[in-house]
């Protein structure tokens, strides 16, 4: 039963109509959340004792941060999937989250780097955690362009498939490369075991925008999938029935 | 927990000097996912009108 769950929505026909029915709910949920956290953390929370008004951009960065190695740790997994089970849903989902990784991890790079120039003093630290990003950045391009080159779609899934898994490991080094070497980067302010360092004050409204950046990541992830399926379905016959 | 930070509109905007580098950060992070949103509704709806076409 469970094995007919999974192969009748892994079929790109019932997961296309699926997000159509859930994407607008989750858009417009994530969307009041993000807007209402961003506007109590810029404007609404106290300034912090150290880095005065330039804390502010936790609630830009740290979302991108989290969401830049969780839509690797995803690629993984639907690589795995693929290669493993020939899901081919799977192989659709690793294209379409790369270049919405690749934008997180941007952004996570150039709010940090915005970041460092009043706290640090400067814009760029050759820093394990710092470092270790930019490598993701690299990674997500490199694939993107790898699956670009290929015009047979069977291999370059495939090889993809492969690579991701490879490049894998460096989410646990930038995870832990504040913990493994001595960095300019801060070490964790939340984590799933210990009590957050941050004032409740500072942290709910950032907690608010990971949750509201998440949803309209995940939104954004749907929409490149359904833009994947659409082209590498079109020659089917429910495609022309859907359209 | 919900009283404005700041003593008026033009100071939120300056936050002592690091407002420059927030709003830029703010700019950046907005203008990628509406980018991004607005991106991909035109790819999906080139092709849906493609397929159209096609049929």
């Amino acid at each position: 039963m469970i094995k007919k769950f999974i192969h009748q929505f892994a079929s790109p026909k019932t997961y296309l109509f699926q997000v159509n029915r859930f994407y607008p709910y989750i858009f417009y949920i994530s969307l009041i959340i993000y807007t209402f956290s961003l506007i109590w953390g810029l404007l609404f929370t106290p300034q912090d004792f150290v880095q005065g008004n330039s804390f502010r951009i936790i609630y830009l960065h740290v979302p991108a941060s989290f969401l830049s190695q969780s839509l690797y740790v995803a690629m993984a997994f639907a690589s795995i999937t693929y290669l493993v089970w020939r899901v081919k849903l799977a192989a659709y989902l690793i294209i379409a989250i790369a270049p919405v990784g690749a934008m997180t991890t941007f952004v996570a790079l150039i709010s940090g780097s915005l970041w460092g120039i009043p706290t640090w003093g400067t814009w760029w630290q050759w820093d394990a955690r710092i470092t270790s990003t930019l490598i993701l950045f690299i990674m997500y391009l490199g694939l993107i362009s790898l699956h670009n080159s290929f015009s047979n779609y069977e291999k370059a899934d495939k090889l993809l498939s492969w690579l991701v898994i490879v490049g894998a490991v460096n989410i646990p080094i930038i995870k832990k490369s504040v913990d493994w070497w001595s960095t300019l980067h801060q070490s964790a302010s939340i984590t799933l075991t210990d009590k957050p360092s941050i004032d409740p004050s500072m942290f709910y409204p950032l907690i608010g925008s990971i949750i509201g950046f998440f949803g309209l990541i995940i939104c954004l992830v749907l929409i490149s999938s359904k833009h994947q399926i659409l082209i590498r379905e079109k020659t089917k016959s429910w495609i022309k029935d859907y359209v | 927990m919900f009283s404005f930070a700041f003593n008026s509109f033009e100071e939120a905007i300056y936050m002592n000097g690091h407002g420059i580098y927030v709003w830029i950060v703010f700019s950046i992070v907005i203008s990628c996912l509406a980018a991004f949103f607005i991106s991909y509704k035109n790819k999906i709806q080139k092709i849906k009108k493609k397929l159209n076409e096609s049929n």
